[in-house]
């Protein structure tokens, strides 16, 4: 996103003078008596006017939002990992135990039915987050700020597993597995690619008897 | 409750719980590639920004996940399998957007 936004500047740039310089040339032949070729130029031009104002609107609202991140990232995230963390209490309560077990066979008596049961979740670091880890990279140690957003998504993710696992009935998971995925491959060329990592539960609900 | 998936039984437990696996007849396997409209991509991108989940990103890939796990079953029921054990996944970003979901597992008869 930070080279899109220079990308738009230079674009803008690069179209205002080229609007001036068309213009200073249509003032020069319209004073030669040459008045036909003025709305041709402004209809060779529309296109960039418009990417131009794009590309205002965004240098505005960029900022903006990247200051709106700022304030109030980090505060989502940790209201997103007590909001997992209260929901996972609760349903414990409710059920009297953990539901959700990695070991296969974990179940005590016979099955009645089985299934899949799996949920998903794709999070992201804000921009303000990035900065922050570029500087965090350069001193070196622990990036707290990814490392926050991950185990809040993770949290989250297992809550919906729980969930997933208790709206269709099943009494247990077992064989539980957590995989995450980045989606930005390093291989990528887009330069304004989204950065997040997908989180993904899974396991087999059992029913018993 | 979703215990079978177009009458086959798919778990990713090596056995089945409380029945017993009669003949194993190999691996089938399930895979998509999805991408997401524009429209959202930017949508997504704005949101990114900000930070937090990204719902269209989660939306997109629990439907090809669900597709790909279709796939599979599809693949099975073409061997003459009655249910898929130790089910695995496995994702791969091939660009930003778009993603290729794999599912596979073995096929097995049980009684």
């Amino acid at each position: 996103m930070k080279t899109t936004i220079v990308n738009f500047r230079y674009f803008c740039l690069f179209s205002i003078l080229t609007f001036f310089l068309f213009s200073i040339n249509v003032a020069a032949q319209s004073d030669t008596g040459d008045e036909r070729s003025f709305p041709i130029v402004v209809v060779f031009l529309l296109p960039f006017i418009v990417l131009a104002l794009f590309g205002i609107i965004w240098a505005i609202v960029y900022p903006l939002m990247f200051l709106w991140g700022a304030v109030s990232s980090s505060k989502n995230v940790e209201r997103m990992h007590e909001d997992a963390n209260r929901r996972k209490m609760s349903l414990r309560h409710r059920r009297g135990r953990e539901i959700l077990n990695t070991i296969d066979g974990g179940y005590r008596r016979n099955a009645s039915s089985v299934g899949l049961v799996h949920a998903n979740g794709v999070f992201g670091p804000s921009h303000w987050h990035l900065m922050i880890g570029f500087f965090n990279n350069l001193i070196g140690g622990s990036v707290t700020v990814f490392q926050q957003v991950i185990s809040a998504g993770r949290a989250e993710v297992m809550q919906r597993l729980r969930d997933q696992a208790e709206a269709e009935g099943w009494d247990e998971v077992i064989n539980v597995r957590i995989d995450t995925a980045n989606m930005t491959p390093q291989s990528s060329n887009s330069k304004n690619s989204v950065r997040g990592v997908e989180i993904f539960a899974y396991g087999t609900g059992i029913k018993y008897e | 409750m979703e215990q079978v998936v177009n009458g086959i039984l798919v778990v990713n437990t090596e056995t089945i719980p409380g029945r017993v696996i009669t003949e194993a007849m190999g691996v089938v396997s399930g895979s998509t590639v999805r991408a997401k409209n524009v429209g959202k991509d930017i949508f997504a991108g704005l949101k990114n920004i900000v930070g937090g989940e990204l719902t269209q990103y989660t939306e997109l890939l629990q439907e090809s996940r669900n597709e790909a796990v279709g796939r599979m079953v599809a693949d099975a029921i073409s061997i003459g399998a009655t249910a898929v054990v130790n089910v695995r996944f496995a994702t791969s970003a091939i660009t930003s957007g778009a993603a290729e979901l794999f599912a596979y597992g073995t096929a097995v008869k049980y009684e």
